[in-house]
């Protein structure tokens, strides 16, 4: 049986805000044209820097944006995905999240499960690798559905596989209505029907 | 002809000295393609002229027109996504997003295939089955979005969509909505957004109708002319915030249009 942990693939990242939140930041840096500094974006917003710092960590983190002396920066995936539609963005954070260890062990332990389901003390386990706080359970189980990697019962607290979708070809994009729009439409090759990690 | 029409509306309610006042002589049109944003003091009535667009309650004079025909009653071709998202907390996201199809006397099929349409266009999927509960405010407002879509409204009507969220989440939120309005497949085919953040009606808006204290009178019709997507930074978007603002704030005495936006 494959390991769960490699001993030089252990997660630390995990996310500390919800995807609306981290998706209204990277939304904030494109009117700032890609780079502002951090202070400068908590500004904008009456905010105080703690309470963008999560999203910002976050975002780093997915490797979206970069920081530097203070300042953030989009990587190319962060332009891709804010030049992105909605579904098109959705898409590109799964496979930034698929590239997290925390994910990662998370659906191969998803797959390695008894009839294929993960309650919330194993999730747990898994996310105290992290160690993050307990809490943090309830943003994984968020950023999992929101990216569409796996299901959640909340009746039943166990984390499910993704049920296979019929493919359903995305209607082709039409040309935007009033002034052009910069917008983006989904990048080729990421409309495939999700799959659960590779076996 | 215009969309809708306002035309001289007064509304009164009861108060402890009798009747007040609350809307004197209201009237402004909304054409095919607008986005319409409503600003005005707190206490304005902007939440109540909305009610009033969409037949939930009755002008005590003036009329509004939808096509040509006047509001008498619940219009079924506009839908409203509220500030508080309005959900039911015992149906699911997609039995929330189905409702107003239920009420329109869709088939079960029908049903399935539209909520499934604006459980994706507005990023739903993968809480197809979660509560309200289970949701952040962001993608619980996202289920008042997708159900007031569903129904391809018209006219949608926004009072105060964003104002229960975190301002990260507002940020991000509002400009999805920018996006899905700026798609020709989807309704609807005019907005109207009730807000009280200025900001937020010159970043979104096609035109700004400015709204002054109680009682209510229309002080200016704003056309906002900066091209999408509009650029925050810019000195022409100070302007015209700046402008909306002082129309407020001074009440009747309107200021020259900052010559960037005539």
């Amino acid at each position: 049986m494959r390991p769960l942990l490699r001993a030089t693939n252990v997660p630390t990242l995990y996310p500390k805000c919800t995807p609306g939140e981290m998706l209204g930041l990277l939304v904030l840096l494109k009117d700032h044209k890609g780079s502002q500094e951090i202070a400068q974006l908590a500004d904008d917003l009456d905010l105080e820097i703690d309470e963008i710092l999560p999203s910002v960590e976050f975002a780093e983190g997915l490797r979206l944006v970069t920081i530097s002396d203070g300042r953030l920066t989009f990587a190319e995936e962060g332009k891709k995905l804010v030049a992105s539609t909605i579904r098109g963005r959705k898409l590109l954070i799964r496979e930034a999240l698929r590239r997290t260890p925390l994910y990662q062990t998370i659906l191969k332990a998803l797959e390695a499960a008894p009839e294929r389901r993960l309650g919330e003390e194993e999730l747990g386990r898994i996310v105290s690798f992290t160690n993050a706080p307990p809490e943090t359970i309830l943003n994984v189980i968020t950023w999992g559905r929101y990216a569409e990697l796996f299901r959640y019962d909340a009746n039943e607290h166990v984390v499910t596989p993704l049920r296979q979708r019929p493919q359903r070809p995305a209607p082709p994009a039409p040309p935007p209505r009033g002034a052009p729009s910069t917008a983006a439409r989904e990048p080729p090759g990421l409309s495939q029907p999700p799959k659960i990690a590779p076996a | 002809m215009a969309l809708i029409e306002v035309q001289g509306l007064v509304k009164n309610f009861p108060g402890r000295h009798g009747s007040i006042t609350i809307m004197d002589e209201i009237g402004f049109s909304v054409a095919d393609n607008d986005f319409l944003a409503i600003v005005g003091p707190s206490g304005s009535g902007k939440s109540t002229l909305l009610r009033l667009i969409q037949g939930l309650d009755r002008p005590n004079q003036g009329t509004i027109l939808f096509r040509g025909r006047p509001v008498e009653g619940v219009q079924l071709d506009m839908a409203m996504v509220f500030q508080s998202f309005a959900l039911y907390p015992w149906l699911t996201v997609k039995e929330n997003v189905a409702l107003g199809l239920e009420a329109r006397g869709w088939s079960r099929e029908r049903q399935e295939a539209q909520v499934e349409r604006y459980v994706n266009v507005t990023g739903l999927e993968g809480f197809e089955e979660a509560y309200p509960r289970e949701l952040s405010g962001g993608m619980r407002q996202r289920v008042g979005l997708a159900r007031a879509l569903a129904v391809e409204p018209a006219v949608l009507l926004m009072d105060e969509p964003f104002s229960s969220l975190d301002a990260l989440t507002a940020e991000g939120l509002r400009e999805e909505v920018l996006q899905l309005w700026q798609d020709p497949a989807l309704p609807p085919e005019a907005v109207i957004l009730v807000t009280h953040n200025i900001e937020e009606a010159v970043a979104m808006a096609d035109r700004i109708i400015v709204l002054s204290r109680r009682p209510a009178r229309v002080l200016a019709g704003v056309p906002v002319q900066l091209p999408r997507p509009r650029d925050r930074k810019s000195p022409a978007f100070y302007e015209l915030t700046d402008y909306v603002y002082s129309l407020i704030t001074e009440g009747s005495a309107p200021a020259p249009l900052p010559p960037s936006t005539a």
